[in-house]
């Protein structure tokens, strides 16, 4: 508990900034699906045979998983708010749509005729008569798309739309940090119940002041909550850098500000903690961002779908960059030296007891150890299938889990070797002792920035200036800067800038 | 005054609502359609304020085509009542009533001077019930604010759609009384559709009879009752005829042993003593015989009721009557008979008298 309040105290900035984010997103999404679904649902009550081929369209709509209207949505409106609000907007449609729907249409046939019969036009009758007695129904329509909103508003954070998702996404990528996940998840929660309550206050106004005021309080509203957003809109960056989640693309994607701001005019934005790989590298095709790092290895295997030709770092870089060009029309600049490769790790206790240095050293004790394996680390050939048949290995006991949980599970003993990610900062907080590759089974993971050609033919000094890091940063140093960020709390710039001091390549 | 010509309804999936119907409705009057369900006396009245359209035949208010009217305004001035009533729910009271005045844009202080009015006139008090909502009022009341909702900006017709039908008796019988009394102040067109015989012959002025969607008679309660067109009209009313009410033809005994001819009387070969009535060869009447003497007896015509005839018995110490139809003599008419058809229409159960 002390823990948490520690935790709350220290990103309270943060949270304060993430929790209108997440309000902005959720509200302008609510009132836009409002905007959209009630009117929807009542021009379906007058054409009824329409309706349930519509109702059914928004109800596919909503089984799509949000990471996958996330994805398919990128290419059309890159990252960040607006494919945020789009996703956010098809959720919440259905609720009110069918709510409208059933609720006007179940309003007493007999009050229908007796307006019609005392002569209201049908606009009359559905201000005046249906739509007051709808009400109930289309706010618990209304109030259910809010909960269903504001709960998945935490996946925008994947796409670099900001909000309590941030925090979470965070805690997730520190190791499962239950006290962060806990500071977004509550704060999503109270968030839901607070607006919930809004609502039925709303409801209750509207009740008696009519349907006009009614309107014009959501407009007001949307105005309110809108005005930040439209104002910081303005603001244009020359050139957007995305990276993925982690502390080790934000360091990087920061030195890339700094260098460039240092050495051009030219304006950088940032767009750090973008979830998945295939989000940055939608967004970097549909050019809502213009650079990102990535790596050697990962171009390979993800974006071009391929095998490494090489263990060897030189001819892997020089397959992914050619690969990048032919295929996507990328430039992949020079590689940095660290390389992030996985890697197997144990705790230090194990290391010494069983004198372990290399994989091939698991031997003696395969039948007695638990591995914790990522799933796909547990299922790729430069993985456990390429341990087993390179070192000969059959551990007795694989447990796959998510990447986050590793750490923990290893330090816990629940497990005694895990994969990791060679510039992992948990390594030095854990005193981990890294397995050498003897064999070079895992091919190398360096990060190089990956940026389309017609960035480079408009900014032809990008290519010098970035290239600049080539071949520096090692293992160690990444690691340490890495740790700097996840565990001592410093801003990735700082810790980007003191590097890029250091090495001489800035001045302040 | 409202106008039928030649009226049909058919319905896209062949059904024939209305057949050929031709109707008068004078203004003032208070005019019932009642049949059985399915006979289309709804479809027929809700044309009226077009809630549906005539496949042919046209629609007359005050000698216009209600085609011609605009729709809403023919609608305004026609006031509404529905069977379920209908208050809107989420109103109150006054503002049920208002709707109408408001959509005429009647000025506030009229609209709620004329709720007033209206409220007192039904017996509930204006500043008790104005702000209730619907569902505070027990049916009765709800049904009392629906009429009145319809008479709130004062049109000339009313139609009414089973408006009471969904009351307990004693309610019902209230409202009856109250539409009873209303009419005779306000004297509007109304238009009344009910399913029951004894609040149709009650209230209405006219009673139009309907059967799968054709008129099968027009009239008066007492014309009805009394010359039914056919057996589904005089099935429909039930025995709603007083006995008292038929017509002395109907129960004459054509027994002729009291009969005696001209020439029978002249040969005097008939008993000296009793009653006799003498016609002649025409079978016309020509005078009485009591006890050997003749007599100017008193006589009934055939188409006197019961009861008219029983008010003529009992002035005359006679015993027995000639029933003529003009002069010619159709039966005689005795009290025997009468008790004894009497008795035969009036069974007594439980003391209770079924007629």
């Amino acid at each position: 508990m002390s823990n948490f309040i520690a935790v709350f105290e220290q990103r309270q900035e943060m949270l304060l900034r993430t929790i209108m984010e997440h309000l902005q997103i959720s509200l302008i999404s609510l009132m836009i699906a409002i905007v959209i679904a009630v009117p929807l649902g009542l021009l379906l009550t007058r054409y009824p045979k329409a309706a349930e081929p519509v109702i059914g369209v928004s109800a596919v709509l909503q089984t799509i998983p949000s990471l996958a209207v996330l994805a398919f949505l990128i290419p059309f409106f890159g990252i960040g708010t607006t494919p945020a609000i789009i996703a956010l907007i098809l959720y919440g449609l259905l609720p009110i749509l069918r709510n409208t729907y059933t609720g006007i249409r179940e309003v007493d046939p007999a009050l229908k005729e007796a307006a019609t019969g005392m002569g209201m036009n049908s606009f009359r009758r559905l201000t005046k008569i249906e739509l007051p007695i709808a009400m109930p129904v289309i706010m618990a329509g209304i109030r259910t798309s809010m909960v269903l909103i504001v709960g998945t508003t935490t996946i925008a954070a994947l796409i670099g739309a900001g909000g309590l998702g941030e925090i979470i996404l965070l805690g997730l990528d520190r190791g499962a940090d239950i006290h962060l996940i806990l500071l977004g998840a509550i704060p999503a929660a109270l968030l839901a119940i607070a607006l919930d309550m809004i609502l039925r206050i709303f409801e209750r106004f509207s009740k008696k002041a009519g349907l006009k005021s009614f309107i014009a309080m959501l407009v007001l509203v949307v105005l309110i909550v809108a005005a930040p957003l439209i104002l910081n809109g303005t603001k244009q960056a020359d050139l957007v850098i995305g990276g993925k989640m982690g502390s080790e693309p934000d360091i990087l994607i920061n030195m890339y500000k700094l260098l460039i701001e240092d050495q051009t005019d030219l304006e950088v934005g940032l767009e750090p903690n973008l979830g998945k790989t295939a989000f940055v590298f939608s967004a970097l095709q549909q050019g809502s961002i213009d650079i990102f790092p990535e790596f050697t290895g990962t171009a390979i295997v993800t974006h071009l779908e391929d095998q490494a030709n090489s263990n060897d770092a030189k001819e892997v870089y020089e397959q992914a960059k050619q690969g990048m060009k032919e295929e996507f029309g990328m430039e992949l600049l020079m590689p940095m030296e660290f390389n992030n490769t996985y890697t197997v790790a144990t705790t230090e206790e194990l290391a010494e007891r069983y004198d372990l240095e290399e994989i091939g050293d698991l031997k003696q004790i395969e039948n007695e150890i638990t591995a914790g394996f990522t799933l796909e680390f547990n299922d790729r050939y430069d993985g456990y299938v390429g341990m087993q048949e390179v070192y000969n290995l059959q551990i007795a006991d694989v447990k796959t889990m998510e990447p986050g949980i590793r750490e923990s599970a290893l330090s816990n003993g629940e497990v005694d070797i895990i994969d990791a990610y060679a510039t992992d900062s948990y390594m030095v907080e854990l005193d981990l002792v890294t397995l050498s590759d003897p064999e070079n089974l895992f091919p190398p993971y360096q990060g190089a920035p990956l940026l389309r050609e017609d960035t480079l033919e408009e900014y032809p000094v990008l290519r010098d200036i970035l290239n600049q890091l080539s071949g520096k940063i090692t293992d160690d140093e990444m690691r340490e800067m890495n740790y700097q960020v996840d565990y001592e709390d410093e801003s990735a710039e700082i810790v980007a800038r003191e590097y890029l001091i250091r090495e001489g390549l800035i001045t302040n | 005054m409202i106008e039928f010509k030649n009226v049909n309804k058919v319905y896209p999936d062949g059904t024939e609502a209305i057949k050929d119907f031709s109707l008068e409705i004078k203004e003032g009057e208070l005019m019932t359609l009642i049949g059985p369900s399915g006979c289309g006396k709804t479809t027929t009245m809700k044309m009226i304020n077009r809630l549906i359209d005539p496949t042919s035949g046209s629609i007359y208010i005050n000698g216009k085509a209600i085609t011609d009217y605009n729709i809403h305004e023919l609608r305004w001035n026609i006031g509404y009542v529905l069977q379920q009533i209908a208050l809107f729910p989420h109103m109150s009271i006054a503002e049920n009533i208002a709707v109408v005045p408001e959509m005429k844009k009647w000025k506030k202080q009229e609209i709620v001077s004329r709720s007033h009015d209206l409220l007192d006139m039904v017996g509930l008090d204006p500043s008790t019930f104005g702000n209730r909502m619907p569902g505070e009022l027990s049916g009765g009341q709800q049904q009392r604010i629906g009429v009145i909702r319809a008479l709130a900006a004062d049109p000339d017709i009313i139609l009414m759609d089973e408006p009471f039908s969904a009351l307990d008796p004693i309610s019902r019988e209230q409202l009856q009384n109250d539409i009873q009394q209303l009419q005779k102040e306000i004297k509007k067109t109304i238009v009344f559709v009910t399913h029951d015989m004894d609040e149709a012959l009650k209230l209405g002025d006219r009673i139009c009879l309907m059967k799968d969607g054709s008129m099968v008679q027009v009239d008066q309660a007492e014309q009805l009752i009394m010359n039914p067109a056919n057996d589904f009209v005089k099935d429909f009313l039930g025995n709603k005829k007083s006995p008292w009410e038929t017509t002395v033809g109907s129960i004459v005994d054509q027994q002729m042993d009291a009969i005696i001819t001209k020439s029978i009387y002249e040969s005097q070969t008939f008993p000296s003593q009793g009653t006799y009535i003498v016609v002649d060869e025409h079978s016309d009447y020509v005078d009485m015989v009591r006890n050997g003497s003749v007599f100017h007896g008193k006589t009934v015509r055939h188409d006197m009721t019961l009861s008219q005839a029983v008010e003529l018995l009992q002035e005359s110490d006679q015993l027995l009557f000639p029933v003529l139809d003009k002069q010619q003599v159709v039966g005689i008419l005795t009290y025997p008979q009468i008790v004894a058809y009497l008795k035969s229409k009036t069974a007594i159960e439980n003391g209770v008298t079924h007629q």
